[in-house]
């Protein structure tokens, strides 16, 4: 295991500080766990490394917000705004939805301007999500066959969308 | 399950030039539940039944009872996070150890199997047929538009990280990893070192791995990560026959170089070992060296801090420091598998 703050040498020393909530635990090699103890090492770097950086400029972006956005708090966990940037993170499935907005704009930063899940769909989720993304797709392919015009074959994928449109694709599920 | 032991998946591996394994994790969140940096113990406790229940063939390790030399070694092995031995509180690991789960980590589930010989799309059905397993007796945190729910939104949709271990000493002797990575990173993709943030990764052991994780579906960003694989592996090959034609003497230079050194040295830091390992690999890939000189990946492992210690306490050694007793532990370790002095 490498120390995780400079991230070279062999992690020797396991530091532990503070109690309870505060307790932080660090496994360093034995230059940097010197130098902790002076109150000085760089936070452990992971994959939320970037992230940590991109939303805390947003939150710095932020000084103007109105005191009733500063108030909302997610319902379910009691996160706020404030909280979800300086954490780096969401509080729970929910604050998505409460921080609409919010989510929104930090999802297309992080993701690229991608907004929307293609991929897997939970086998008990609603049956209907996967008719949708189904009739999606088949679209998708409908104006390609078009373009190609290939109409036979889009007739058939027009079929297809018909059909899921009227609910006989549920019979699948 | 034998924790200072090399896992079975990777003894097993056969060894071939460059690759060296591949992973896919996937992220998954209890709905109504606060994620794991925000959530009481005794609000996971019916979470963690319904995995108990559920994960009856799996070896059940609770982080709690573990002393910080077994937790390092798990993270040696690849098997649980180092952000995990702090915080973690319960990790579910497969017989051969290819499969495992973190309950409690970054969110609630991250389901991980690896795999040397098997390819990311099999490794992916294999981690998404549990993931299945795991859906039917929980109620995952999924939404229509954002797909699943992350703690940090860059999870956030598929949940999938999909990753390969690539051995690059040709491109990063070459220096052409910074271009190669710069390239990557436009299609959402990046390549880091696997061990340490450093200029020159150890062992020149990299990781590629796909940034996004919302928008493609899991088979389009496994197709992706191939694509981009082969292309990389094609660079290095290119690189190497570069180094082969136009540079003989001195990669021959070097590579006996390493092969003398750890045959013959009595005390060896991580880094100079994984060095002179990755050199010794090029010289067996290249043809230099018979193919059962090393097994890289193992060693690469092997020399690591966790499992050094682990030698030495099982071998009673009495030792002043520490840092001294691992890096001469290392020495005799390499001298033993490359048949050197004893
Ligand atoms: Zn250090
Ligand atoms: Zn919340």
């Amino acid at each position: 295991m490498i120390c995780e703050s400079c991230q070279e040498n062999e992690a020797t020393v396991h530091i532990t500080t503070g109690s309870g909530l505060n307790k932080t635990e660090r496994y360093l090699c034995e230059v940097c766990a010197n130098k902790s103890f002076s109150g000085q090492f760089s936070s452990f770097q992971d994959d939320s490394f970037n992230i940590h950086q991109l939303l805390q400029s947003l939150s710095a972006q932020q000084p103007f917000t109105s005191h009733k956005q500063q108030k909302k708090h997610c319902e379910n966990c009691g996160s706020t705004v404030e909280s979800i940037l300086k954490n780096g993170k969401f509080g729970c499935a929910e604050c998505y939805e409460t921080f609409s907005e919010k989510s929104n704009e930090i999802i297309t930063k992080v993701q690229l301007f991608q907004t929307e899940h293609n991929g897997k769909i939970p086998q008990k989720s609603s049956a209907y999500i996967k008719v949708k993304k189904e009739i999606e797709q088949l679209r998708a392919e409908l104006s390609g066959l078009v373009e190609e015009q290939a109409f036979e074959e889009a007739a058939v994928v027009r079929d297809q969308i018909k059909s899921l449109e009227a609910g006989d694709g549920n019979g699948k599920d | 399950m034998a924790m200072g032991k090399i896992s079975p998946w990777v003894s097993q591996a056969k060894e071939i030039p460059v690759e060296m394994s591949s992973r896919i994790r996937l992220a998954r969140n209890v709905r109504e539940l606060p994620f794991p940096h925000l959530v009481e113990d005794d609000e996971m406790s019916g979470v963690i039944e319904t995995l108990n229940d559920t994960l009856d063939d799996f070896n059940r390790i609770d982080l709690e009872e573990l002393k910080f030399e077994d937790k390092a070694l798990l993270v040696e092995k690849h098997l649980i996070s180092p952000l995990f031995t702090k915080r973690g509180r319960l990790s579910y690991i497969n017989g051969d150890e290819s499969v495992s789960i973190m309950v409690n980590e970054e969110d609630h589930i991250r389901i991980q199997a690896m795999g040397a010989e098997l390819s990311l799309d099999e490794l992916y059905e294999n981690a998404s047929s549990l993931d299945d397993r795991l859906e039917s007796r929980l109620d995952y945190a999924f939404d229509d538009k954002y797909g699943f729910l992350t703690a940090c939104p860059t999870n956030i949709g598929t949940g999938l990280r999909a990753s390969v271990m690539l051995h690059l000493p040709a491109l990063s002797l070459g220096n052409r990893i910074q271009r190669v990575s710069n390239n990557l990173n436009r299609f959402g993709f990046t390549l880091r070192g696997i061990y340490g943030e450093g200029s020159v990764p150890l062992g020149h052991i990299y990781q590629l791995s796909n940034q996004l994780t919302l928008g493609q579906s899991e088979e389009d960003i496994i197709k992706s990560l191939n694509e981009l694989k082969a292309r990389i592996i094609e660079e290095e090959i290119e690189m190497r026959s570069i180094m082969h034609n136009e540079h003989l003497i001195k990669a021959k230079d070097s590579i006996f170089r390493s092969y003398g050194i750890l045959k013959h040295a009595y005390t060896i830091s991580l880094k100079e070992a994984a060095n002179h390992l990755s050199n010794i690999k090029l010289g067996v890939d290249l043809g230099f060296l018979p193919e059962n000189t090393i097994r890289f990946q193992e060693l690469v492992q092997l020399i690591q801090p966790a499992f050094i210690k682990m030698r030495l306490n099982s071998l009673d050694k009495e030792y002043v420091s520490l840092e001294r007793a691992v890096a001469e532990e290392r020495a005799t370790l390499l001298r033993e598998h490359i048949g050197g002095t004893i």
